[in-house]
């Protein structure tokens, strides 16, 4: 997996301001890596 | 080691006779070249087919799990260090198990040998004074023990057992200046989409038969995670992804626990090197927690507890 | 024609000549190991190999297949019915295959293709497919082959036969399917006699240097119960550790499961090998599983091959010897030596 795309952060639920400004930032730093290309699977490939 | 088996028979023995043990698990020969079976001594009649060499690789705390019976154990380091993980994972309980520990210099790399020989069938292998000799029908080859260790083997640092009730042998010297990580360095050094490629060619042979899981002696879910089926997490077919998904998920279920004995390498049909994904875990645990699983026994693997000052740099 | 000599010289443009008129799979050394894969131009196949890691019982019964598919989206007329996969069934050649392997096929054939059922793949592929074997001049320490029923140069599962005699190799027909794949070869010699002579005596060395190493009439005379209960079971199951290695890499076991797997608006229902060495195999709907201890699925391992399929077909043991199994058991669990335990003159518990 590419770096960028994984992200943790605690946040209590008070903490509503620093939730909605990480969900943003992360959505942002996801986005810039584009759509994951790997891990994906829609249909066995097999014979 | 030549010496071992005398040694094991005579314990064995004394241990049934004197009634300390119910069972005794140690190896018994093999019937092809290189290969020995794990064994299960329940009488002193059958303590003479324990036997002890350089091919006793599969490790034997797999088979503690769920006995009740009191049980002799014959136990090298990386044993020693599983037989301490399924304690403090409450898998066996400490009055049950008598060690007998085998100071190790290391394991002969069966495949390793076998492709050396390029096709030639090999009738025996027997080891001596640090040689290994191969015989077959119409060739003879002489083998440095050195250069034919299991991978593990040849980098590991634990050869002494770490618990035991009694030693088989004295002490041997621990390997020292050892970089365990060469593989792991390379892999972190390339770029995510050489490492893709990397881990897709690992995985491509893989024909699920879970051998690595089953040779595992830290694999004793009741239901496995690519058993389940409400829900099901992972595909049962050699799909690709699902294929790497059960590898790198079960390299993340050993983190923290896993002693690197090359059970799961060695018992692949196919030839999967199945250590590159669990060294990783080893590696990262061992820098973000200074722990090594199994070789203090009484200390908890980190990822079962928490510290206040648990390294969290990642969580913004 | 019924026999022809080619040279090893001439064998690559032989096969050239083949691969322009059918799918060839030859013996390839891949990796760590020799498979079998479609020739492509280029490629280098390998007959002196010993044999293939896996079995080609994959060639006809793949590891992991789509059986049919369907979809569920909303507008599609034809939505929620099962249609079969479309699949590949022009004319193959399977070259370098040991006979062995290719006797197995036919134990398959009586779980496969019988009077009532017919798996439409399997069958399909069987009929579609040219069985050109090569006889083992040398066999492995691991092989027992004599001693179940087959040879060697066992030309029973095949279509022709091969055998290195050094210089070149004998091809002889043995189906009708052989006889018209040697009439299609233009470019073959008639056999010396010298040749001939080498070939029956490369047989005939082969068969002693494998000898008899167990005789599986013993087991079929034996009582099923009085085998059942037998007392050696605890102490063949032990080192067991319940993989799939020997019934994946076998090429008479068939088990197999059947998966459906749907994203979105489509499904595939999938069949994958199987193996009654998993604790799931005989797990009920119920929750209840006839086999949950695994000295019961050893058992069962070993009494399937080596005793009710013969009692049950009359027509030897489940089992062609080619070894796998004992090569490759990550705990060296070795079926010749159950089989032997299995045959013993007394098996009452101790």
């Amino acid at each position: 997996m590419e770096p960028g795309r994984l992200h943790f952060s605690w946040i209590s639920s008070a903490e509503a301001t620093k939730f909605a400004e990480t969900a943003r930032a992360v959505v942002k730093m996801v986005k810039a890596v584009g759509p994951s290309q790997h891990f994906l699977k829609k249909q066995a490939e097999v014979v | 080691m030549q010496g071992y088996t005398e040694r094991i028979q005579e314990a064995a023995r004394r241990l049934l006779v004197d009634k300390q043990v119910d069972v005794v698990i140690g190896f018994r020969k093999g019937t092809v070249p290189l290969m020995n079976e794990p064994f299960l001594a329940k009488n002193v009649d059958q303590v003479r087919q324990l036997y002890w060499d350089g091919n006793c690789g599969m490790n034997l705390a797999n088979y503690l799990p769920k006995r009740t019976d009191r049980i002799g154990i014959v136990a090298k380091g990386c044993d020693s260090r599983n037989i301490v993980i399924h304690l403090l994972e409450y898998q066996i309980k400490r009055e049950q198990l008598y060690i007998l520990g085998a100071p190790c210099r290391g394991m002969i790399d069966r495949r390793r040998i076998l492709a050396s020989l390029e096709g030639k069938d090999p009738s025996s292998a027997e080891e001596k004074d640090g040689v290994i000799k191969v015989v077959g029908s119409d060739f003879e080859v002489t083998l440095d023990r050195q250069e034919y260790l299991q991978e593990n083997c040849s980098i590991c640092i634990h050869r002494n057992p770490v618990i035991f009730d009694e030693l088989l042998g004295e002490p041997v010297p621990e390997q020292q200046n050892v970089d365990r990580y060469p593989d792991v360095n390379q892999v972190e050094a390339m770029s995510p989409e050489q490492r893709w490629v990397y881990f897709e060619n690992l995985t491509k042979t893989c024909i699920r038969c879970y051998a690595c899981r089953n040779a595992c002696p830290l694999c004793f879910c009741p239901t496995c995670f690519v058993d389940e089926s409400r829900p099901q997490w992972i595909g049962k077919s050699i799909d690709p992804t699902d294929t790497r998904t059960f590898h790198f998920l079960r390299a993340y279920h050993v983190a923290g626990r896993c002693t690197d004995c090359g059970s799961c390498e060695r018992s692949c049909p196919v030839g999967i090197k199945m250590r590159q994904f669990t060294k990783k875990m080893e590696k990262d645990i061992k820098e973000l927690y200074g722990y090594e699983a199994g070789v203090i026994a009484d200390q908890r693997p980190p990822l079962d507890t928490y510290r206040p000052d648990d390294p969290q740099q990642f969580i913004k | 024609m019924t026999e022809i000599y080619i040279a090893k010289d001439k064998l690559p443009a032989t096969i050239g000549k083949l691969m322009s008129e059918h799918r060839v799979y030859g013996p390839v050394f891949e990796g760590q190991y020799h498979e079998f894969v479609e020739l492509k131009a280029g490629d280098e196949i390998d007959l002196a190999y010993q044999n293939t890691r896996l079995s080609p019982k994959g060639l006809f019964h793949p590891h992991s297949e789509k059986m049919c598919q369907f979809s569920l989206a909303k507008d599609d007329p034809e939505a929620g019915i099962m249609k079969e996969a479309p699949k590949d069934y022009s004319p193959r050649i399977i070259l370098g295959i040991r006979p062995c392997d290719a006797k197995a096929f036919r134990l398959d054939d009586a779980n496969f293709d019988t009077p009532t059922i017919k798996d439409p793949w399997w069958t399909q592929r069987r009929a579609t497919t040219t069985l050109v074997g090569l006889g083992c001049n040398q066999p492995c320490r691991t092989c027992f082959c004599t001693s179940v029923g087959t040879g060697p140069f066992d030309p029973s599962g095949l279509d022709a036969l091969l055998t290195d005699v050094g210089d070149g190799f004998m091809l002889q027909a043995v189906t009708d399917k052989g006889k018209r794949l040697l009439s299609s070869m233009s470019d073959g010699e008639p056999v010396p006699p010298a040749v001939g002579e080498e070939a029956a005596a490369l047989k005939q060395s082969a068969e002693a240097q494998l000898g008899t190493q167990f005789e599986p009439k013993a087991i079929a005379e034996k009582d099923m119960l009085e085998l059942f209960n037998a007392s050696f079971w605890d102490e063949v199951q032990f080192s067991c550790i319940n993989c799939g290695t020997c019934t994946f890499l076998c090429p008479t076991c068939w088990c197999f499961d059947i998966q459906d797997e749907v994203y979105e608006a489509q499904g595939d229902r999938i069949r994958i090998w199987d193996s009654c060495m998993f604790p799931l195999f005989t797990l009920h709907g119920s929750g209840h599983n006839p086999r949950n201890l695994k000295l019961q699925r050893v058992r069962q391992r070993f009494m399937h091959k080596l005793k009710y399929y013969q009692d049950k077909y009359q027509d030897g043991v489940a089992c062609v010897g080619c070894g796998r199994c004992v090569k490759f058991c990550p705990v060296n669990i070795d079926i010749r030596e159950v089989a032997r335990l299995m045959s013993a003159t007394c098996v009452c518990p101790a």
